[in-house]
Order: C-alpha cells, then sequence, then structure tokens
C-alpha cells in the first residue's frame, strides 16, 4: 500500500497546505501533465475541474488511494486558455475535459474526441461557467448528434426520448439495431441542464445550500452534506457529536429509500408487479419516516453549516427505531422470494454487463463501481460525520451485471439498517459544536458516500461567507460514462428497461 | 408466481382513504406554508424577507407606503421564516393545496394602511374548462413531461403508482403517447434545452387539454428563478390549468391537483389562509 503523501514526495510535488485528510500540491503548468498522469496510473483520479474568474483558470485534479484516508488535490494555475490533455493517456479524464471545454473555454490540447457532452444549441465561443451571458445570442453551430449511427443490411435505429413514456426524467437514446439485438447505443443528455454551480456564485453559503439540497431530489441529502462538509471544513467549523451522528442516519435513510425505489423500478422492469410494489410501499415508508424526523419527505431544509436546522423529534426517533425491525424483515423476505423467482434471475443474470476489465480505467464508484471489483466506499476509505463510529461490511463482486447490482443493493439495504441501529443505540447526548475562530474563507472538498456512490463538492469562499467557486461532482457524472458500453454489450432491445433500472442514473445529477 | 400472488393477497389493502378520508399516516410531511402577514410588524417584515431563500418572501415600496408579498408558488418549504415567525407563517395541516389560478397563491399587505390581500377572487371555470372537466371527470390520461426537474417530482409521480396511492383507483392514468393524453403534468424549470420537446409535447396532444404545473420550479422557478439556462417558469410558455405547489409537492397534493383539473377536487388553499383556507 502507498499513501498519497508518499507519491507526492516520490514526484517531487510540495504539499503546501493540508487540513484533516485533505492535502494541497501546486505545480507550474508545464508539470501538470505529467504529475497528474503519473499519480493516475498509481491512485484513483476522482476528479478534474477548472476554476475560472478573475485572472487566469484554474485546474484541479482530486485523487484518492486505496487504504489512505486522505485525498490529493492537485492544482496548477494556467497561463493560457489551454492545456496538454491528460486523456491519451487517462481514459478517465476524458468527459472531465470535455466538460471543461464546453463549460469554461478551456481547450484540452490533443483530447481524442473533443464533441459537447450536453450543451445543444448554445452559442459556440459563450462558454456558460465563464462567459458575460447575453439571451439574445443566435445559437451557433455545434448541435450534438447521437453516434455511432450504424449502417448495413436490416440496421435500424429506434429513438427513445428525451420525453419519456412514464414519470422520467429527459434524456434522449438511439438504438441501432438488427432486430432483436443492440447493436451500438448512443445518448444525448444534458435536457436539464441548469448551470447550478454558475447560479451559485456570489450567494450566501446559506442560500447555496438551497441550490445544493437541489441539485438532484432523490439524493438531495449526500449532495447537500457534501457541500456542507465542505464549508465546514474550509471555515475551520467543528460539528457537534449528535449532529454528526443524525447525519449519519439521514444518509443512510436516503441510501434505504433510493435503494428500496431502484429495486422497485427494477422489479416492474421484468414484469414483476407484486414485488415493484412491495418495493415501492417499503420506500414510502421510509420518506415518511424522514418526514417524521424532518418535515421534509426528502430532507431537505434540516442541514445548516456547523450541525442541523432543528433537532430531530425524539418521538420520530422511537418511531423509527420501531420500524427498523419491520423493515429487514420484509426486505429479507422479498429478497429470498426474489432469489428464488427463476424468471427473474434469467432477466437480470448477465443482462447489461460491464467487465471489470472494461470499467477500472472508468473509476466508477457506488454500487456500480462496487459491482465491478472498485473495491471502494467513502465511509470506509474517507470516514466522515459519525462513520468511524459504526460497524459495517463493503460488498464487492465482479459480475458487472444486473444480477450483481441489484446484489449489491440487497446487501446495503441490511448494512444501511444495521448502520441506524448503532447510531440510535449509541445517539450522543451532547451537542456541542465548536465555532469558527477563523474567517470563513478558504476552500476544501467535502465528501459522502451517496446511494449512488462517492459524491465530491468542493467550494471557495470569499471573505464575507459567500461562496466564490463551487464544484459538484456528483456519482451519476462518473457512472454515465460507460453506460452506452453496458447497454450495447451482447444485450437485447427488450433488456433495456432492465439495464437501465439496474443502473438507476440520475439525469439531473449528470446535468445540474 | 404463485408465492408472489400470495404475498401480495397477504400484505392486505395499504391504500389511503385519500379524497374520501383524510390520511394522518401520509400527511406526516407539510404540503405548503400559509402567511398571516397582518402579524407581522413592519421591521419583522424585513426580517422575514431577508430570511427567505427564494423570492416567496418580498418587500414592495418604501418604508411609509410598502407592504410585503408571499408568493407560495415560489416557496420552498424550508422553514426558515415558520421557525422565526410561528405567529405569522405555518405549515397547512391539509394536502388541499391545489389551485387553479396564479393569484391564488399570493398574498400581500401594506403596513401603512393595514391588510390589503392580493387578488383572491375564485376564479369561475371558463366554458371550456367546464366541458374539459365533463369529458375527464370519470377518467383523466397523464403524459408527463420532466422540463427540468431535480428529480425529486418524478420520484413521488412514481410513487403514485405504489399501494399507498394508487392513482388508477381514481381514474387517473399515465400514458405514453400524447396522441392519448388528456393532461400534460409539467415538473421542472423549463430548461433551455427542454422547451422544444415540451411545446412538441403540448402540441401533439388533442384539444381540449389541461396543463398541471407540478413543484414550484413549474410554477415560478423556485431556487432557479432567473438562471440563465431557466426559460420558465411554465406560464410563460404554455397557458397553465392548475398549479400544484412543493418542493416536491407531496403525493397527496399531486392527486388534490389532478382531481382538481377535473372538477373533482375542491380548491381550498389560499396563501393567506381564510374561510375556505385550508
Amino acid at each position: 500500500m502507498i499513501t498519497l503523501r508518499d507519491l507526492a514526495d516520490r514526484l517531487g510535488l510540495a504539499i503546501d497546505g493540508s487540513s484533516s485528510q485533505e492535502l494541497r500540491a501546486r505545480c507550474a503548468p508545464e508539470a501538470f501533465l505529467g504529475a497528474a498522469t503519473a499519480l493516475a496510473a498509481e491512485a484513483v483520479l476522482a476528479d478534474l475541474f477548472a476554476t475560472t474568474g478573475s485572472g487566469q483558470p484554474w485546474l484541479t485534479a482530486v485523487f484518492e488511494a486505496a487504504g489512505d484516508p486522505e485525498w490529493l488535490l492537485l492544482r496548477t494555475q494556467l497561463t493560457g486558455d489551454s492545456f496538454p490533455s491528460l486523456t491519451p493517456a487517462t481514459h478517465v479524464a476524458s468527459w472531465y475535459e470535455r466538460e471543461i471545454h464546453e463549460m469554461h473555454g478551456v481547450q484540452p490540447v490533443g483530447h481524442p474526441a473533443l464533441a459537447r457532452l450536453r450543451l445543444h444549441d448554445w452559442p459556440v465561443g459563450q462558454p456558460p461557467m465563464r462567459a458575460t451571458l447575453d439571451r439574445r445570442l443566435d445559437i451557433g453551430p455545434g448541435v450534438p448528434s447521437l453516434v455511432p449511427i450504424v449502417h448495413g443490411q436490416g440496421v435500424f435505429q429506434l429513438p427513445l426520448g428525451p420525453v419519456r413514456s412514464g414519470p422520467q426524467e429527459s434524456g434522449e437514446f438511439l438504438f441501432n439495431s438488427g432486430g432483436e439485438d443492440l447493436v451500438a447505443v448512443s445518448q444525448l443528455l444534458g435536457f436539464k441542464l441548469r448551470v447550478v454551480e454558475r447560479l451559485a456564485e456570489g450567494r450566501t453559503v446559506d442560500q447555496a445550500l438551497m441550490l445544493a439540497e437541489r441539485l438532484a431530489g432523490v439524493s438531495t441529502f449526500s449532495n447537500a452534506l457534501a457541500f456542507v462538509q465542505a464549508v465546514e471544513r474550509a471555515s475551520a467549523i467543528t460539528v457537534g457529536e449528535r449532529s454528526r451522528a443524525a447525519r449519519t442516519l439521514m444518509n443512510e435513510l436516503e441510501r434505504l429509500h433510493n435503494h428500496f425505489g431502484d429495486i422497485s423500478r427494477l422489479a416492474d422492469a421484468t414484469g414483476l408487479m407484486v414485488a415493484g410494489a412491495q418495493y415501492a410501499s417499503l420506500k414510502e415508508d421510509v420518506l415518511r419516516r424522514c418526514a417524521e424526523l424532518t418535515q421534509h419527505r426528502y430532507l431537505r431544509g434540516i442541514l445548516a453549516v456547523g450541525g442541523l436546522q432543528a433537532p430531530l423529534p425524539d418521538a420520530a426517533l422511537e418511531s423509527l427505531r420501531q420500524r427498523l425491525p419491520e423493515w429487514l424483515r420484509r426486505s429479507a423476505r422479498l429478497e429470498r422470494l426474489l432469489e428464488e423467482t427463476a424468471i427473474f434471475i434469467d432477466r437480470v443474470e448477465t443482462t447489461g454487463v460491464l467487465t471489470p476489465e472494461y470499467a477500472a480505467p472508468h473509476n466508477l464508484v457506488g454500487p456500480i463501481g462496487r459491482s465491478t471489483g472498485a473495491d471502494r466506499d467513502c465511509r470506509r476509505d474517507h470516514p466522515y460525520a459519525w462513520y468511524d463510529q459504526v460497524t459495517f461490511e463493503v460488498l464487492v463482486k465482479s459480475q458487472g451485471d444486473a444480477l450483481a447490482r441489484l446484489s449489491i443493493r440487497l446487501f446495503e439495504i441490511r448494512q444501511s439498517i444495521r448502520i441506524i441501529e448503532q447510531v440510535l443505540e449509541a445517539w450522543p447526548v451532547s451537542d456541542v459544536a465548536a465555532p469558527s475562530d477563523s474567517p470563513a474563507t478558504g476552500e476544501a472538498l467535502g465528501w459522502t458516500e451517496g446511494a449512488g456512490g462517492e459524491t465530491l463538492h468542493w467550494v471557495e469562499l470569499t471573505g464575507d461567507g459567500r461562496l466564490a467557486r463551487w464544484r459538484a461532482r456528483p456519482p451519476a457524472f462518473v457512472n454515465w460514462h460507460p453506460y452506452a458500453e453496458a447497454c450495447a454489450s451482447g444485450n437485447n432491445l427488450t433488456d433495456y428497461p432492465v439495464i437501465e433500472a439496474s443502473f438507476g442514473l440520475s439525469h439531473a445529477e449528470f446535468d445540474r | 408466481m404463485s408465492r408472489w400472488i400470495a404475498l401480495g393477497l397477504r400484505s392486505g389493502v395499504r391504500t389511503t382513504g385519500y379524497p374520501s378520508r383524510p390520511d394522518p399516516d401520509a400527511e406526516v410531511a407539510p404540503s405548503a406554508v400559509i402567511a398571516d402577514l397582518a402579524a407581522l410588524t413592519a421591521a419583522q417584515a424585513v426580517e422575514a424577507a431577508g430570511l427567505c431563500p427564494t423570492t416567496a418572501i418580498t418587500l414592495e415600496g418604501d418604508r411609509d407606503q410598502g407592504g410585503i408579498k408571499f408568493d407560495a408558488g415560489q416557496c420552498v418549504m424550508c422553514g426558515r421564516c415558520v421557525r422565526a415567525f410561528p405567529g405569522a407563517f405555518s405549515f397547512s395541516q391539509s394536502p388541499d393545496v391545489a389551485v387553479r389560478s396564479r393569484e391564488r397563491l399570493q398574498v400581500g399587505a401594506h403596513w401603512a394602511g393595514g391588510s390589503a390581500p392580493a387578488a383572491d377572487a375564485a376564479v369561475l371555470a371558463t366554458e371550456l374548462e367546464q366541458r374539459s372537466q365533463r369529458l375527464f371527470r370519470r377518467s383523466l390520461h397523464i403524459r408527463h413531461v420532466d422540463a427540468g426537474s431535480c428529480n425529486g417530482c418524478e420520484s413521488e409521480l412514481q410513487l403514485l403508482g405504489s399501494p399507498e396511492y394508487d392513482l388508477h383507483r381514481l381514474g387517473l392514468f399515465f400514458t405514453p403517447t400524447p396522441r392519448h393524453a388528456d393532461a400534460l403534468l409539467v415538473t421542472g424549470v423549463v430548461t433551455r434545452q427542454m422547451e422544444q420537446p415540451l411545446r412538441d409535447t403540448y402540441d401533439a396532444m388533442p384539444d381540449p387539454k389541461i396543463v398541471v404545473a407540478a413543484g414550484v420550479c413549474a410554477i415560478g422557478g423556485g431556487v432557479f428563478e432567473g438562471g440563465f439556462m431557466v426559460n420558465g417558469p411554465l406560464d410563460r410558455i404554455l397557458p397553465v390549468d392548475v398549479y400544484v405547489p412543493g418542493c416536491p409537492p407531496t403525493p397527496l397534493a399531486l392527486l388534490h391537483g389532478l382531481l382538481v383539473a377535473v372538477g373533482r377536487g375542491a380548491e381550498r388553499y389560499r396563501a393567506g389562509g381564510g374561510p375556505d383556507g385550508a
């Protein structure tokens, strides 16, 4: 095992700042490509982003390493609007660089496929994160097209979306099919692009938190918590023990309702209506307990910088405690029935396969990553909130199919209930938050393990408690990258709903 | 398969009695905020407007002639005003918050000359609306379009099909094709890149048709109001018949909105409370 600090030493990178679990290194722009490539080869590139404002743009790469609780942020200030692309050596950089290019207008020189990622009819030369925006601008060229389109005898194209069949999120897909088999799938995302991070610039932290909570509905809490933790770390605020316990509890409740909801949709996609209804019913029960605790079904409006907006009511905690054995019993019975239903297992086994070899260079996160052999979980690897006080296990599989993704979610449901039980058992009485004595200025990374996986938020604060820059990297951004490949790998058209439900990827998180 | 059927039968009926009976278990999450603005002093009004993270509470005019306005169509129910001024702001105890007019979601007060509520007269249904209400009373097919939501609204809409809410028992159905749809239910801020697909869907629907704006993003933009990728709110783009406030609207509020759309539910909510206020 090699730590990030050792790696940085070996590369001659000077660590010029650190806070708990976070190392910061700066290098000259010429040295960035070499250093980042060397780090990405031995550690995991978890994020790559640009920040633009007054002055030259900054480039930041975030790394983590197995068994090391620290993060390493490698930063450089560019001297112009371009930098040598990392993508030829480090595949995972591809989408990050495409995003940097279209949103910030900073050119990754040497990127092999620099197409637009989310912008459809946006004027060329007006990067949304940077331009002084004028609504009356003419629409420029560069409307993205759905590629690849396969030509050949008997091959046809079947479009889907952006308006989908049921109450679903908007996104467009194009299936190339020879009749039954899916030859290639392409996707056009970004329909829901709201440019949340730019909207937040200049707002107070309190107002920006409302945006972080509305980045994505079903992952409200994990995104908002990562954001709040970044702000707290930037301004050196210590959070009281009971607030940390409550945050852990709610992080797990959100995982529960997500996993119940995802499995419900997977069961519906395979035509198993009773299972779909049973899991939807469990999700609804979790949401009602969330509402009892916080007055909001999706846990909005409860987080505050430094703690919580309001304490969790004792009666609601008691009602939650009484519910846990029932959730465990009901989900165990459903799990057993699912395993014994051969027609269901037939639909999910070897469907939508992502092989570990294909998945590895994408640094996938969450249940999707763990179903392809990526042994990463922020709760264990980089403990936050109260996760160092509870015990739980992390399941890793290598089949990479819909069944593996399902098994991991089923396993995590049991672990989440176990964590909630432990938190309630050891519910701390004391909640003394140590207020910051340093002014709220600075920059820091915040992270959580949401239901979808590792959620990273990076903030830069101005002296008066406002947001200068904000970077959100929700899990769906990473996990959409190999999605089209998983759809096309030997599957049939009729497998698509199953594959989509088994991934459970959020459009809102990706589009932002 | 028979074991699944047996499990389904053994589970019994979990469905809410709403709208025939109130459902205290489903109503744990508040559906809207009610404002009694006359209870605020001028100084408190300024403070309340400062607390509000959206433009739900705004000040108008100067200090002598000025007033305060509350707009439930912009309220994301963060609860800041409810905690700071419990005498003036409260959570609605009823899920019946859908309304047919945007004005009903707004209330204003002038501290210089007592309370002067915004227009809140009940909107009389037009002849066309009466006709569509008659047509759709027993069965309504809904086409949903996500025009840039956070997915919270979709999550609640999906749960309308769960055993707890079961929208089919009320003659309500989601339909995949706009050609078969009677109502267009829109969630989200209407982003620049979703405006055209939304218009195309509306145009593909046969007349008469109902448009429901669900959630504050669609009604007023919520926290995204004025964003440069935001072309909404919805009533700038399509004629809206029913507004369902909430962030996201609770499943019961969504059911109420659909029932109001077909004339089977009464409008009860009024931003300032009131005689028939919820």
